[in-house]
């Protein structure tokens, strides 16, 4: 069984925000009113996180792309009182929409405040309706949602290669968020497989995990700088 | 069985699928995203480029249904490599923006009321046309005038093509212009921007250049600068100088906070230290360079040369304190730089829009040159266009002939176009009877994004007939007396070069991915249709049937020529570089259809190989060298600005703080945004920064210490005052930011579409010699709000 | 009052004529009062209607301040539920003679305000119309799910609790006549105080007064656990459980006083809520107090200590952040107004004990508030953004609402039932001399007390 998981080296990062407007995109993530958006209720499953150091000129920043941790013991299921957050077995953390009774206290268990939740429905003018992912749904007002690691091209993929008749590859499934690094500062893959570059780079001396000592078992790793 | 039930569980929706909604009754929520009609989509996808910024990245669009729904990159492309940035992705949001003009609009009322009636295509051309004979019947063909923004490739090259059968000589461009190319004229002779090999280089010194997130191309950044190219070990070492602390400077590998406008003052400090210590490039220098030693110039004076300039004024210890940069700083740069195989100095647009702009640039780009970097493996090279099969020989008749034979409105610099726009706004502007009676537009919105919004206000006032050929009502299209509205990239035939910056011709083709909005019309279309309208000299000039098969016309150029290689793979990029190395080239099409059909199938067409033995791409100078000390630049030009003595006085002379405008204004781009258009990417506008706190909203970033000084604090309104204007912004406290000033990002508007364009706070000077606008020499202050 | 009403009221004993005064008789106050009260609850359910309609964007809520006003309601109002029932049957079972006026009234407040707190965690969903999801999708894993067990058996248990004592007192009114016969024959359920039932009658309060306990326990301790089961700072403690159950005792006892207050006053029962009703309960309060200061320090002094940067940053952001004023607040009215009232006793009558309540019941609010919100706000992980919380009219109109919805239902239970026990308070008097047995006994030496006393 895969584990998958990703790789994410702040020394290649550019803080370009790109993966967080792929991922909107992709997932079809609606901007929220400026006045809302002032009240923190903006959507965005992948977000860069800055962290700054000192006065001019000795300033120095990280950026941290931030997706869901998809942690191996996730805090968030275990508080759902209806499993519409849970971990399959190939450690990916979901959500079930149509079941989430919108309580938020997965979104307080996270230690990553990585949940959003739908305050009010999405919002699409009709011709902005026009430009939405047909693999993936809208989300109702009133549920949280969050980073799927793409999932539904992980399905897609697994249709493909049946087709094909062949094994998975780590190429056949990639979220949209590593696809358009053009730093290629985001890797993603299966853990576990030796074959796929995440095994290896998950080992990488600069490799860390974030709140690590919370033993919440992230899979997303990060490559430290190494200034 | 186990799978299934977890199968099932996904498809309950927790996957995100479609499928779940559509299976779960949902009480309140609403429809899924797709059309729950469809059952298999119809599912394409087509490789463009995207046409946002200069970059001109390789992009690939995901089409269901005639409906493009996601843009991704196109690892074809050799320069972006399927990377793209934030702005390419939100593409989307222009093409699906609700605003969008859906047909011809013909101006009721008066100007800029918004009164607009519908008219039909034929209607507005035919009227359009009218305009235009009766200026050339009446022999005054230079009244017509073109304000050209986003503009290059074929569609330059079309434009120009009218406008000279036409018979004007107003083709003025609105466009990024950073002066570079005149350093390359003077030191070279060769009239072109610099490009910088990045993905060979080993060293990257950048003075000022916003790598990450504005210059040329940021995707050129991205990927040369992490070893995007497949051998992952090998990543240059970036050196960020910058007055700000950028991005670039936070994802450099060591960063040089520097007093704004003294990178020359480096530049030539590093050059001290290179050498005094000996540690330049010797042999090239004696080759190629004149102007290094003391000479004896033509009238017969003695003159210093290079070596003695910098050795008798850039001591270390002066440099570093005028610059701000410690002693040691300094002189590890420069062992730095002698010590790497590869070295490249990196000249920006901070280091050019200042008022000793040239030569600031020709100062950093002097390092470059006495380390031997131009024209070698990882320094700066002289690109070259695809070559493209020419457009046909305009026919001109003796109206057009003398029309195009007037002096433009608006004069020109000494070197360079300059910043071509104001100064035909100021030539319009400040005439009492305007020389021009027909303006037309093109992707450009001057009224909001221009430094001198009045000037042009004033322009249109005095201009009687105004055609915008635009998708949106910008400021400027609502000021028009006609609008055509322009189909967006991802519906449109068009082709763009690679920008200057990367040194491998890249010819991109962009093609429509979806069929055309309603009631638009592809402004090459529109242009041919003028011209036939027009007709006479102007038809015959432009005899194509419409700009898709212009391009193909164009195309056949590239099949011709026996080198390079349609959009391919990493390996076939390598495979195809070793071959043309070697001096092999195999022909992949014999038929040019096949050929064309793959270009349009990849997205382009590329040639990665570059001579670094031609001696035309070094210096193309009287003296077949490279000149440091170039004659141009050693006369006086008649302004005292421009009396200034080379590699001496590169620091301007310049207002100091004062009480009333104590902080000095330093206005940046900020990556995700910029310009006008990309207001319009709402995924953009809500999320524009590193702040999590100015959704939408325009801000100015000071250092803590001066906001507290000022008695602000992070999250204050406050205005931006300038001597000439002011705008509205909240206050960030930056630890980044240099107590003395203030760093104002452009490009933002306010929540209900106010603008906020620092640049109308500049104090207005220039480089006289680029006519490049000075952008860090304003001083404001910040008031409560 | 109809007059013959009247009559059968005179033909009582004192007692109760006294206490079943109020069934019978409503002044012009008590209908201008409710009113009022009803136009509140009629804006609360409007706002509602708003949230529902538009979702719960329309509330202050946000991203990380996930929590507000309706889960500090939640935890206040189940917190002041414990004054009735904890107390009564504590009081109870250690055979507290004074207890006997009072227990009523402060049961009353349990099972009236467990609903009104219940409902809160409702209207704080996304989705209400799934609510059913935690019974047909039940997780035994999520604390929210054993807080739904055991709010419901807190519920039933304290409305039996409070029915089975009330039995003999509708007993009496369905024979007295004075009010709604029907309804009082179907309340009083056949029961005739005869000596075989009233002996059955005392055997079952007694069971129940020592279920009850355990459960009322749990009730505030998985509430507290449903904040510490979480990793967030300042959330995730050993010590919220019995933290929030003194608590909850805490806010009980304070609003029983005010309670016991206002009822003297408006319905005269000097006789019955006594100085020593108050003077004993302020002792109470002011154990209570030092109990509260107990745990609340050591909450703190440990996250002090520990020093962790996420901890410290919530910590922070109380004592002399954005917090400091709710937290100063609370210390004040959890701490300081008590201890200077509560430890004089030329102070622990019906007015001082009436501030203290009041000052307790608002520190008690905001101490709840000091618990959910900065930590909601102060995500662990550092470089992630503060948030801030401001509560919107709807959330302080549904708050308004629901605090106005228990005080209607309060009053207007007063005039259902008598708000003081008849029977008990009679029996009081008929067992004093027992008890003068009882207390010689105790001072016996090697008396079993210790074994006797459950
Ligand atoms: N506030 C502000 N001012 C600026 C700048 C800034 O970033 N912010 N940047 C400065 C710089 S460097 C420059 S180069 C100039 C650039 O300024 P402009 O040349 O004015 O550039 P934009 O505003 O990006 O785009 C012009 C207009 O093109 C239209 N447009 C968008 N897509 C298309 C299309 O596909 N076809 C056609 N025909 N039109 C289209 C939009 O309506 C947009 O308003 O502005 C300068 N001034
Ligand atoms: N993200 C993004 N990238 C783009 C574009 C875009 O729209 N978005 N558009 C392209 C276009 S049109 C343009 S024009 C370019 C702009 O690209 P650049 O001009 O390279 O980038 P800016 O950040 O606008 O440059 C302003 C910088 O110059 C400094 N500066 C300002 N005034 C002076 C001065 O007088 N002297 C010196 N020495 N420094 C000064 C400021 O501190 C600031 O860092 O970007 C191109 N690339
Ligand atoms: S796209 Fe890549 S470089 Fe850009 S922010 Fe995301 S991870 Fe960093
Ligand atoms: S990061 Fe948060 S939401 Fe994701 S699995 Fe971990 S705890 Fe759950
Ligand atoms: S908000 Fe939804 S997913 Fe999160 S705990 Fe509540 S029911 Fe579960
Ligand atoms: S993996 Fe997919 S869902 Fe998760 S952040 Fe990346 S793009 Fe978004
Ligand atoms: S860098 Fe420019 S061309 Fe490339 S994707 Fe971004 S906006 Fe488009
Ligand atoms: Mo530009």
């Amino acid at each position: 069984m895969a584990r998958w998981g990703m790789v994410i080296d702040l020394e290649r990062c550019t803080g370009c925000a790109a993966c967080e407007v792929a991922c909107k995109s992709e997932n079809n993530i609606p901007t929220v009113p400026p006045d809302e958006a002032e009240m923190g209720r903006g959507i965005s499953w992948m977000r860069v996180l800055a962290h700054v150091e000192r006065d001019f000129p000795d300033t120095e920043m990280d950026s941290y792309p931030r997706p869901c941790m998809h942690c191996d013991n996730p805090p968030c299921t275990k508080v759902c009182p209806v499993r519409a957050t849970y971990i399959n077995d190939e450690g990916i953390v979901g959500q079930i929409y149509p079941r989430c009774i919108g309580c938020r206290y997965c979104g307080n268990a996270c230690p990553y405040t990585v949940k959003y939740f739908n305050w009010y429905g999405p919002e699409w003018s009709e011709t902005e309706r026009l430009h939405l992912n047909p693999d993936v749904s809208d989300r109702p007002k009133g549920v949280v949602e969050k980073c799927t690691f793409c999932h539904h091209r992980l399905q897609k993929a697994r249709e493909d290669v049946r087709v094909e008749g062949r094994e998975l590859r780590e190429e056949d499934y990639q979220p949209a968020c590593v696809e358009v690094c053009g730093s290629r500062a985001m890797v993603f893959g299966d853990l576990d497989n030796p074959n796929h570059r995440v095994a290896e780079l998950k080992e990488d001396p600069r490799s860390m995990r974030l709140l690590e000592d919370l033993g919440t078992q992230p899979k997303v790793y990060y490559l430290r700088r190494s200034r | 069985m186990k799978s299934t039930r977890r199968e099932f569980l996904w498809t309950l929706g927790g996957a995100a699928t479609a499928y779940g909604v559509w299976q779960v009754p949902d009480l309140v929520g609403p429809a899924p995203a797709g059309d729950p009609g469809w059952s298999p989509l119809a599912e394409t996808r087509h490789n463009s480029i995207c046409l946002i910024c200069p970059s001109r990245c390789g992009i690939s669009g995901r089409v269901v249904d005639e409906r493009l729904v996601r843009i991704t990159g196109n690892p074809l492309h050799p320069l972006s490599r399927g990377g793209v940035c934030p702005r390419g992705i939100a593409g989307l949001q222009t093409l699906y923006h609700p605003e969008r003009v859906t047909s011809p609009l013909k101006r009721v009322g008066r100007r800029g009321e918004g009164e607009w009636q519908p008219v039909s295509l034929e209607d507005a051309i035919g009227e359009i046309a009218a305009r235009l004979q009766t200026l050339r019947t009446e022999a005054r063909p230079e009244a017509l005038a073109l304000l050209a923004g986003h503009c290059t490739g074929t569609m330059e090259d079309l434009w120009r093509q009218f406008l000279r059968s036409f018979g004007s000589p107003n083709y003025v461009a609105d466009d990024y212009n950073d002066g570079t190319d005149s350093i390359m004229e003077v030191v070279h002779g060769i009239a072109r921007r610099p490009s910088y090999d990045l993905e060979q280089a080993e060293y990257v010194l950048s003075f000022g250049a916003p790598l990450y997130e504005a210059w040329w191309s940021p995707l050129q950044a991205f990927v040369s600068l992490s070893g995007n190219d497949g051998d992952s070990d090998r990543r240059p070492h970036l050196v960020q100088i910058d007055t700000r602390f950028s991005r670039t400077a936070a994802n450099a590998h060591e960063w040089l906070g520097i007093r704004p406008c003294t990178y020359a003052v480096l530049a030539l400090g590093i050059a001290y230290v290179l050498i005094r210590d000996e540690l330049f490039d010797t042999d090239y220098v004696s080759q190629h360079v004149t102007g290094f030693e003391d000479f004896v110039d033509d009238t017969g004076q003695p003159t210093e040369g290079y070596r003695s300039l910098v050795l008798r004024n850039y001591r270390t210890e002066e440099v570093s304190a005028q610059t701000g940069v410690p002693v040691e700083r300094i002189t590890s740069l420069a062992r730095s730089l002698a010590a790497s195989d590869a070295p490249v100095c990196v000249c920006g647009s901070d280091v050019m829009l200042s008022r000793t702009g040239l030569l600031s640039g020709l100062a950093v780009h002097s390092l470059n040159v006495i380390l031997g970097r131009v024209n070698r493996p990882g320094g700066v090279l002289v690109g070259t266009d695809p070559p493209l099969q020419p457009l046909t020989e305009p026919v001109i008749d003796s109206i057009g002939r003398a029309g195009i034979n007037q002096p433009p409105v608006g004069d020109a610099p000494p070197f360079g176009s300059g910043d071509q726009a104001t100064r035909f706004a100021a030539a319009v502007a400040e005439a009492d009877t305007s020389r021009v009676d027909a303006l037309l537009v093109y992707y450009a919105n001057p009224l909001a994004s221009s430094a001198r919004r009045d000037l042009w206000a004033l322009a249109f006032e005095k201009i009687p007939f105004v055609v915008c050929f635009s998708p949106f009502l910008d400021e400027t299209t609502r000021q028009a007396d006609l609008v055509l509205p322009d189909l967006l990239p991802y519906e449109r035939w068009q082709d763009a070069p690679a920008p200057t910056s990367y040194p491998y011709p890249v010819w991109g083709l962009s093609t429509p991915m979806v069929p055309p909005h309603n009631g638009g019309i592809h402004t090459g279309d529109a242009v041919l249709a003028l011209a036939g309208h027009v007709g006479g000299v102007v038809a015959q000039s432009l005899p194509y049937e419409s700009f898709e098969a212009l391009l193909k016309m164009r195309a056949r150029g590239l099949f011709a020529v026996a080198k390079g290689m349609v959009l391919g793979d990493e390996f076939a990029r390598r495979h195809h570089r070793d071959m043309e190395q070697r001096g092999w080239w195999l022909r992949e099409h014999n038929e040019f259809e096949p050929f064309w059909e793959d270009l349009v199938q990849s997205g382009g067409w590329t040639d990665l190989r570059y001579d670094y033995t031609d001696p035309q791409q070094l210096s193309n100078t009287p003296s077949g060298r490279i000149d440091l000390l170039p004659a141009a630049l050693r006369g006086g030009h008649g302004t005292s600005e421009s009396e200034r003595r080379l590699y001496v006085d590169v620091v301007p002379a310049e207002g100091a703080a004062t009480e009333e405008f104590p902080l000095r204004l330093l206005p940046y781009r900020i990556s995700t945004l910029s310009s006008g258009t990309l207001a319009l990417q709402r995924w953009l506008v809500e999320q524009p920064g590193i702040f999590p706190d100015v959704p939408w909203v325009p801000w100015v970033e000071v250092s803590p210490t001066t906001a507290r000084n000022l008695g602000f604090h992070d999250g204050s309104t406050v205005w931006v005052v300038s001597r000439r204007d002011r705008y509205k912004a909240r206050l960030k406290e930056f630890p980044g930011t240099a107590p003395e000033n203030v760093c104002a990002p452009y490009g933002l508007r306010h929540p209900d579409g106010g603008l906020a364009n620092p640049l109308a706070l500049l104090d207005g000077s220039d480089d006289p010699l680029i006519g490049l606008p000075s952008w860090s020499s304003t001083y404001v202050r910040l008031e409560r709000a | 009052m109809k007059s013959e009403v009247a009559a059968k009221l005179a033909t009582m004993d004192a007692d109760e004529q006294a206490l079943l005064r109020p069934l019978v008789e409503t002044s012009r106050s008590f209908y201008v009062t409710a009113g009022v009260l009803c136009v509140v609850v009629l804006w609360g359910l409007f706002s509602y209607y708003t949230q529902v309609r538009y979702g719960l964007g329309r509330t202050g809520l946000n991203r990380p301040g996930y929590w507000g006003i309706y889960i500090i309601c939640f935890v206040f109002f189940i917190g002041i539920s414990h004054a009735g029932t904890l107390i009564s049957a504590i009081l109870r079972v250690s055979q507290a003679e004074w207890r006997r006026s009072i227990t009523r009234s402060a049961e009353l407040i349990t099972v009236l305000v467990i609903g009104f707190g219940a409902i809160q965690p409702i209207v704080d969903l996304g989705r209400p119309d799934r609510v059913l999801n935690v019974i047909f999708h039940a997780q035994p894993q999520s604390p929210l799910l054993w807080d739904v067990v055991s709010i419901g058996l807190y519920f039933t248990s304290c409305t039996i609790y409070l029915y089975v004592p009330m039995l003999p007192d509708l007993a009496i009114i369905r024979d007295s006549g004075i009010k709604a016969p029907r309804l009082y024959k179907f309340l009083a359920a056949g029961y005739h105080d005869t000596q075989y039932n009233h002996m059955i009658l005392e055997r079952v309060i007694r069971v129940l007064a020592i279920v009850v306990i355990p459960i009322a326990v749990s009730v505030h301790t998985i509430i507290g656990w449903i904040f510490a089961m979480t990793l967030r700072p300042m959330w995730h403690s050993t010590i919220f459980g019995p933290y929030f159950v003194v608590g909850a005792i805490y806010s009980g006892i304070a609003a029983s006083l005010i309670a016991m207050v206002i009822l003297r006053k408006v319905y005269r029962l000097e006789n019955y809520f006594r100085d020593v009703h108050f003077d004993y309960l302020g002792q109470m309060l002011l154990v209570l107090a030092c109990l509260w200061f107990y745990f609340t320090f050591a909450e703190h002094l440990t996250v002090f200590y520990g020093a962790e940067p996420a901890e410290m940053r919530t910590f922070w952001s109380k004592v002399t952040g954005p917090y400091a004023l709710p937290f100063w607040t609370m210390t004040l009215g959890c701490f300081i107004v008590p201890m200077a009232l509560m430890s004089r006793s030329a102070t622990r009558t019906p007015n001082g004990t009436l501030i203290a309540g009041i000052a307790v019941v608002i520190g008690m609010w905001l101490e709840r508030y000091n618990i959910v919100v900065p930590t909601s706000v102060n995500p662990i992980w550092e470089i992630e953004t503060i948030g801030r919380y401001l509560p919107s009219w709807v959330e302080l109109s549904i708050m308004a609402g629901t605090c106005a919805g228990f005080v209607l239902l309060y009053m207007i239970s007063t005039k259902f039932v008598p708000i003081v026990s008849i029977w008990e308070i009679k029996e009081g008097r008929a067992m004093v001399s027992e008890v003068a047995e009882r207390v010689a006994r105790y001072s016996g030496i090697g008396s079993p007390i210790a074994r006797r006393v459950g």
